[in-house]
């Protein structure tokens, strides 16, 4: 099992429902912690990630902060619509330091993800990484 | 530049004001509803406040919920999660002002632990002559639940706007807060 921090799966973040100027989506994919994409209030929350080409993913590992429950879903289509749910997880509250949840994905094909967090433990969360297995 | 979003609840007894306030709030106070027409169910106005100074701005979702006793419950169902809060009562019906504590109760049961920032409104200050509730009596209890204290009049157009921008300027505040926080965080 091979841990890819996304930027050489050429994977990038392609929709995202918040925008904070100074915390963008692709703090998401740049591989580091230490910068985040913030989501800027009310749930749901989602941002899609888009492969170079369909990537057999066995899971991911997701750093964040006072997210409560995600789901993922995928597709294989080239467009970022028509997806189907692969999974979903409830994650411990933590404080001080990041949550970092790895999610099984079982080997599914996708060349777009998508992450709906659904709820939160604060009125804000964030997103500092995702990296896949695969 | 950030746009914040936040879901505000206005809550309180019936005919206080509440969709009264909101309107006023809503249309810049341009619209103000002669005529009484008890809300049902839950109605949505979004309204987009800039906060000065900062070139940020908060799009408040307001919910104004019935307020009649027997509708309470299948309003709730309707809340989801909350942002903000603005309770409401008469100021000329001392029973509802003590009905905002029963309000308090129930919305905080239902956000649990989450923090949310509030304001305590004390509608109709133009019939001061019926005045049952004293604003320093008013001012005091709304400390001890954490919320700041406001008097309108939707009616003579007096502060309707100062209870949202206030609201609007709590959850920048909190924004900013929560940010720094997560700045300082330490790996998982």
């Amino acid at each position: 099992m091979i841990d890819s921090f996304l930027p050489s799966l050429g994977a990038k973040v392609v929709v995202a429902s918040s925008s904070d100027e100074n915390h963008p989506p692709e703090n998401i994919t740049d591989g580091h912690t230490n910068k985040f994409w913030m989501s800027t209030g009310m749930f749901p929350q989602e941002f899609i990630l888009r492969f170079a080409e369909p990537t057999n993913i066995s899971a991911v590992t997701v750093d964040s902060y006072n997210v409560k429950h995600l789901k993922i879903e995928r597709n294989t289509s080239q467009n970022a619509n028509q997806f189907e749910s692969v999974t979903e997880k409830e994650f411990q509250q933590t404080e001080g330091h990041l949550q970092s949840n790895a999610i099984s994905l079982n080997g599914s094909s996708a060349t777009h993800l998508r992450f709906i967090i659904t709820s939160g433990y604060d009125h804000f969360v964030s997103v500092h990484r995702v990296s896949v297995q695969n | 530049m950030v746009k914040l979003r936040a879901k505000c609840l206005l809550v309180g007894d019936a005919a206080v004001g509440k969709s009264a306030l909101s309107h006023m709030f809503h249309s810049d106070g341009t619209l103000f509803q002669k005529n009484y027409s008890m809300t049902t169910g839950v109605d949505l106005l979004m309204k987009c406040v800039h906060i000065p100074d900062s070139g940020d701005s908060v799009e408040l979702y307001i919910m104004d919920s019935a307020g009649k006793q027997t509708l309470v419950e299948s309003c709730e169902k309707m809340w989801g999660e909350v942002s903000l809060l603005c309770l409401v009562f008469d100021l000329t019906s001392e029973q509802s002002f003590a009905n905002c504590s029963h309000w308090m109760e129930r919305v905080r049961a239902h956000c649990r632990s989450l923090h949310l920032p509030g304001v305590l409104v004390g509608n109709k200050s133009d019939l001061s002559t019926r005045r049952e509730v004293q604003a320093s009596v008013a001012q005091e209890w709304a400390e001890s639940q954490g919320l700041e204290y406001h008097e309108t009049s939707a009616k003579e157009k007096e502060n309707c706007d100062a209870p949202l921008l206030a609201l609007a300027r709590a959850y920048h505040s909190l924004y900013q807060e929560r940010r720094e926080t997560i700045q300082n965080l330490g790996p998982g």
